[in-house]
């Protein structure tokens, strides 16, 4: 998870878009309070625009990364 | 040329205190792996020192892995280069190889070699040929500065280049898995180019946790060029700032994977 967070930083995408909890079945009214705060989290956050069309790659951080 | 290794060879092939050598032949203009068994073809050794990285290094360790499988009982010789030495070391952390059945014998990469590569560390422990230079590394910091939306653009048409020929897998010293998550069909959509973006990438990236040696071949193999070094590098700096684990440099030292650690702060 924390590897994870780390490297989705990395490559742009926000940490706080992915979330790790442990809730026990007899926890019901725990399960809806994580779900609902975390959509409301990536509500706010708004959309990844993951598939939007790019422009072609940027030279300068492709030299960045060599 | 190499005469100390060829006469180490020799002597430790006749004396059979190793079955096989592993290392390179020059064929024909390119080099190519080739397991020595007898001293009198040693003399057709080469150590690879081509002007490109594709005729100087291949991924030894790998070949050397199956080997050890299929012949138990028997022991090897291979000529290691200091990413080479980091990959046996980080196999047998991971138990993958028997380092008893193992002879290394080392080369220590030229200045142009250890610049070509950009390699942190272009020596292994004890070597017969090429003298110590000082290691270059240069690590992404770079990317810092990036704003988060600059590198999501740049990583995503990266990512698209890619043609899933799976080579940077294929020739990945540390991929031994018997079954691979990215042939899987519950992570990776059969018959679809480019591949899904970006789960084929990360999930490959989070799978070099603890292994990555950062020897570079799969950027060197990959058709696309796609930036794969890049990506793993961070994923050991993210590892070593989080556990304190460098994969390579101690055999005896298994991966933060297969340890109980205190959790990092802050996950």
């Amino acid at each position: 998870m924390a590897v994870l967070k780390d490297l989705l930083e990395f490559i742009g995408i926000e940490g706080e878009r992915l979330n790790l909890v442990w809730v026990s079945s007899a926890e019901g009214p725990r399960f809806a309070k994580e779900i609902t705060a975390f959509t409301e989290k990536i509500r706010a956050l708004g959309p990844l625009n993951w598939n939007y069309q790019w422009a072609v790659p940027n030279s300068e951080l492709r030299a960045a990364a060599k | 040329m190499y005469d100390s290794i060829k006469e180490r060879v020799k002597e430790l092939l006749s004396t059979g205190e190793i079955n096989g050598f592993l290392a390179l032949k020059n064929e024909n203009g390119h080099i190519k792996p080739h397991l020595y068994v007898s001293p009198d073809e040693i003399d057709q050794l080469s150590i690879g020192d081509g002007e490109i990285a594709g005729d100087t290094r291949y991924p030894l360790a790998k070949i050397l892995t199956v080997l050890l499988q299929n012949h138990s009982g028997e022991r090897f010789g291979i000529l290691v280069r200091g990413c080479d030495q980091r990959a046996l070391k980080a196999l047998t952390a991971w138990n993958q190889i028997d380092s008893e059945r193992v002879v290394s014998i080392g080369v220590a990469c030229s200045e142009e070699r250890a610049q070509a590569c950009a390699c942190a560390l272009p020596y292994p422990d004890e070597w017969l040929e090429g003298e110590q230079v000082e290691p270059k590394d240069p690590r992404p910091v770079e990317w810092e500065e990036k704003s988060p939306q600059q590198r999501l653009q740049f990583w995503r048409a990266e990512f698209e280049k890619c043609i899933k020929c799976y080579g940077c897998r294929n020739i990945c010293p540390m991929c031994f898995c018997k079954e691979c998550s990215l042939e899987s069909e519950d992570v990776v959509t059969k018959g679809e180019i480019p591949p899904d973006l970006p789960m084929f990438h990360l999930v490959r990236a989070l799978h070099m946790i603890g292994r990555c040696v950062d020897c570079g071949l799969c950027e060197e193999a990959c058709p696309a060029s796609i930036p794969l070094r890049a990506l793993y590098k961070k994923v050991n700096n993210i590892v070593e700032t989080r556990f304190q684990f460098r994969s390579g440099i101690d055999q005896t030292e298994q991966s933060p994977l297969h340890k109980i650690v205190e959790p990092p702060a802050a996950i």
